[in-house]
C-alpha cells in the first residue's frame, strides 16, 4: 500500500498541530537539550520543523488505517447481522 | 631543554599540529570555522524550514478543500461516518 492512498483524502484531515506533529516536533527540538551536540537556533528550527512534518504525515496515515479497519468492521457487522443481535436476557 | 622537548615531541607524548610522521592518518582535518557563523548553513536551514512549513500548510489546506469537496459530492448519503 502506498503511504497515503488517494482514499485517505476522503477523511477529514487532522489539524496541523496534532498530537503526532507536536510530539515529534518537540522531540526534534529536544535533540538540543543535552548534550549540546549542535547548537544554534537555525538547527533547532529545522529539527522541530522536520519533526512536525513527519509527525503530521504519520498521524494522517494512522487515521487512515484506523478508518479503514473501522469500515471493514462495520461492513462485516452489516453482512452478518445474525451474529450481532442484541443480547436477550 | 629545547632538545628534551624536541625528543618528547618525537615520541608523540606532546600534542603538535598533525603531521604524517606522528599521526599516520591519511587525512588532515582543517579547523572548523567556529569563530563566525556559517551563514550558508544557517541560510539553508532556515530556508529549508520555511519551505517545509509552506508545503505543510499548503498540503493541509488542500486536504481540507478536497475533503469538503468529496463530502459535497457524496451528498451526505453515508450517515455512518461523520
Amino acid at each position: 500500500m502506498a503511504f497515503l492512498p488517494d482514499e485517505s483524502r476522503s477523511l477529514p484531515p487532522p489539524p496541523l498541530l496534532n498530537k503526532g506533529s507536536v510530539w515529534l516536533g518537540f522531540a526534534g527540538w529536544g535533540q538540543f537539550l543535552s548534550p549540546p551536540a549542535a547548537a544554534g537556533i537555525h538547527r533547532q528550527v529545522l529539527f522541530a520543523t522536520l519533526g512536525c512534518f513527519v509527525g503530521y504525515h504519520l498521524v494522517k496515515r494512522t487515521e487512515y488505517v484506523h478508518a479503514k479497519v473501522d469500515r471493514e468492521l462495520f461492513e462485516y457487522i452489516r453482512h452478518h447481522p445474525v451474529d450481532f443481535q442484541p443480547a436477550t436476557g | 631543554m629545547a632538545a628534551g622537548l624536541r625528543a618528547v615531541r618525537r615520541w608523540g607524548l606532546v600534542a603538535t599540529a598533525p603531521g604524517l610522521a606522528f599521526t599516520r592518518s591519511a587525512s588532515v582535518v582543517k579547523n572548523a570555522s567556529n569563530a563566525q557563523p556559517n551563514w550558508l548553513g544557517v541560510g539553508l536551514a532556515f530556508g529549508t524550514s520555511a519551505a517545509l512549513w509552506a508545503f505543510l500548510v499548503k498540503e493541509h489546506n488542500e486536504d481540507v478543500m478536497e475533503y469538503e469537496r468529496r463530502k459535497r459530492e457524496r451528498g451526505h448519503k453515508c450517515t455512518g461516518c461523520s
